[in-house]
């Protein structure tokens, strides 16, 4: 079977103010099953949101561009398709949710109007068939008297009301894949439960596959089926979320899952990665982690790690995985 | 021996009007009747999702906001009715860190000169104010080095850092922290937590802590208060809290927080609706609207905050409500993980 999206050896540059170019997303490869929940973690300047800007062909123009690499979306490579193409696609067969349901919305028009929009621009309905769809959405991502809501103007609704109206927007031409960046992060707790319980309940009722893109790996480990960990522009590990978690390869994703406070665990102090998070920009010979790691030999040094199979799908860009618990910290000079 | 800080039913009303001089035609209840006390070397944490006023409190308790009616003592002195002149010499002891690295440190003056300010202000250091910004730095472990940078030099962590490094430079007592992690990356947030762990064990810093994410709290805090629409609804040591959550919007909150643990079974209380409007809060208990367990009563009735046995509750029915589990916390989970995490706290 052949997935729903296959990107491969992807590589997003930009433009520098200097004339240069740098690499914000340096040569990744992964697939999505139709129907599963791929997660994407990392840290703000891994790349994540830039992956899905890529996938959606939304890069901002004549700032970044895909340098390298392809991405096939239900067998078609999307480079190849026309503007018009790629329009037909957008917001139809894929749609995306963002980070803040607050500037995703027009102020200017209701939430019906924006709504309809979408739905004739993709569907052959007359007015009022849309408008019922319309309706019909809202009323499916569960906003309280919908026929009444729908003539509302998007600053009368809260950040969780508004964020179930981006959903049942980017839900309403039935999409084969959804890509959801940061869906909750702008949201309440108690507002981020009600959302990620919908996303989990429409995902069974139509069976779309889910890119969910996020810095929480609460919410990772609430919704993926698989997970990429992403470290400034590259992938360093890749596997399903319960091994993930269970068995964790590089030692970013060690770092991270140790750097995060657990609600359930008692933690006498939590174990930060020292050091920043390196920018795209910067140079970094070997690993690109190399220079927090505890782990890092002279090897990680001197050569970037590939991304290598461990078995049961569970990959790592790392020399010294798989690690052992008694893993010596080797000395760098 | 009294409490270093104890904060007496203080209120704080906005008034809303139309028009500039207009009449006054509604308010905003931010902060309604608040108790609590703080000794120095403890952390209290108040906690709650946006609107709840946790911020306010933050501000009104370093008089920055005028309180509408209340009081706080601080080392037995009423701020609200300190002469100015007094109050001036009292902030040096209460100091605040901001939520946002980026905007809260002035981008045209080096980490010098920002450290140096309240020195000057306070008449410290005099004379040696060089090597004390190099000290500061060096308590929040940053190079002195960095003493002739800009702002925008820093990186959002390094940033919070020198934010820290400011308010340590009066010496003071108290620490108002503002969600002080919440826009640094995950990584970077363990960092600062651990760094305001380690300075109030070595000050004996008293530290109010505002934060919307109780894991986060969980770590850090002694005592926690939750707060709903400008009300504490429950207050108890962190081990109490964590481990009984007695206050049915206590229990939904914990129990929607997402758990890095996949396939971890547990019963989750997924609240109804949005957090009504503060201006027009609900009669009665404010939370009933929301609340799984709300009855004829609490529509009528305020419920008073009370304390049994060192945990205080705010509801008609808590003793009805069936605690559900707490969170039950595990010492260890995964022996491999433990001991490869423990490689990042460096030999």
């Amino acid at each position: 079977m052949t997935a729903l999206l296959e990107v491969s050896g992807l590589r997003t540059s930009f433009k520098l103010e200097s004339g240069g170019e740098f690499a914000a997303v340096d040569g990744i490869s992964f697939s999505v099953e139709a129907g599963r929940t791929l997660g994407i973690v990392g840290e703000s300047g891994c790349g994540k949101s830039v992956t899905s800007l890529s996938i959606m062909g939304l890069l901002p123009k004549g700032q970044g561009r895909i340098a390298a690499g392809s991405i096939r979306f239900e067998g078609r490579d999307l480079a190849t398709l026309t503007p018009a193409e790629m329009r037909a696609l957008r917001g139809n067969r894929m749609a995306m949710i963002f980070q803040e349901p607050m500037t995703s919305l027009n102020p200017a028009f209701t939430i019906g109007d924006q709504l309809i929009e979408g739905i004739r621009c993709h569907r052959d309905l007359s007015h009022a068939d849309a408008r019922a769809h319309a309706i019909e959405m809202l009323r499916r991502v569960r906003i309280p008297s919908p026929e009444r809501r729908i003539d509302e103007y998007p600053h009368k609704l809260s950040g969780g009301m508004r964020q179930r109206v981006m959903i049942a927007m980017a839900l309403s031409c039935e999409p084969r894949l959804l890509i959801a960046d940061e869906p909750t992060t702008a949201l309440d707790v108690t507002i981020q439960a009600q959302v990620l319980d919908l996303m989990r309940t429409l995902r069974e009722e139509t069976g779309t596959a889910i890119i969910l893109i996020t810095h929480d790996l609460g919410v990772i480990a609430e919704l993926a089926d698989e997970v990429v960990v992403m470290y400034s522009g590259l992938i360093v590990e890749r596997a399903n979320v319960e091994r993930l978690f269970a068995l964790p390869q590089h030692p970013y994703t060690i770092g991270l899952l140790g750097s995060i406070p657990q609600l359930h665990l008692v933690q006498d102090r939590l174990n930060a990665i020292e050091g920043q998070v390196p920018t795209p920009m910067t140079e970094i010979q070997g690993c690109r982690f190399a220079p927090r790691c505890p782990f890092a030999a002279d090897r990680c040094l001197q050569a970037a790690p590939p991304l290598v199979d461990l078995g049961d799908g569970h990959s790592a860009a790392c020399w010294r995985a798989p690690l052992e618990a008694d893993a010596e910290i080797e000395l760098v000079a | 021996m009294s409490a270093l800080l104890r904060v007496e039913n203080l209120v704080k009303h906005f008034p809303i009007r139309r028009h500039l001089f207009g009449r006054q035609t509604a308010v905003v209840h931010a902060v309604d009747g608040l108790n609590f006390e703080l000794d120095a070397g403890d952390t209290m944490a108040l906690v709650g999702e946006s609107g709840c006023g946790k911020s306010t409190v933050g501000r009104l308790v370093l008089r920055l906001l005028d309180a509408t009616a209340g009081k706080v003592w601080f080392d037995g002195e009423d701020l609200m009715t300190l002469a100015p002149e007094r109050m001036r010499a009292r902030r040096r002891e209460l100091q605040m860190i901001f939520q946002d690295p980026y905007s809260s440190l002035n981008p045209r003056m080096t980490v010098e000169q920002t450290l140096a300010e309240p020195l000057a202000l306070h008449g410290l250091a005099r004379g040696r104010e060089r090597e004390r910004a190099a000290e500061l730095l060096n308590l929040v472990g940053l190079a002195p080095q960095y003493l002739q940078r800009y702002p925008h030099e820093f990186s959002g962590g390094q940033r919070q850092r020198i934010g820290i490094a400011r308010a340590l430079a009066v010496e003071p007592r108290l620490i108002v922290c503002d969600e002080p992690v919440s826009a640094l990356d995950v990584s970077i947030q363990a960092q600062v937590v651990n760094l305001l762990q380690d300075l109030q064990r070595r000050l004996g810093l008293a530290y109010v802590f505002i934060a919307h994410d109780l894991a986060v709290v969980k770590h850090i805090a002694t005592h926690v208060a939750v707060m709903y629409l400008g009300q504490i609804v429950e207050y108890a040591d962190k081990r109490s809290l964590f481990a009984a959550p007695r206050h049915p919007y206590t229990q939904a909150l914990l129990s929607a927080i997402p758990i890095a643990e996949p396939g971890l079974k547990r019963e989750q209380i997924l609240l109804q609706g949005d957090v009504p409007n503060p201006i027009d809060p609900p009669s009665g208990c404010r939370f009933r609207t929301r609340c799984p367990y709300a009855r004829e009563r609490c529509a009528q009735e305020v419920p008073e905050l009370r304390a049994i046995e060192g945990h205080s509750v705010a509801c008609h029915y808590w003793q009805e409500i069936m605690a559900p589990q707490g969170v039950v916390e595990r010492v260890v989970v995964n022996e491999r993980l433990v001991r490869l995490q423990s490689a990042f706290r460096g030999g």
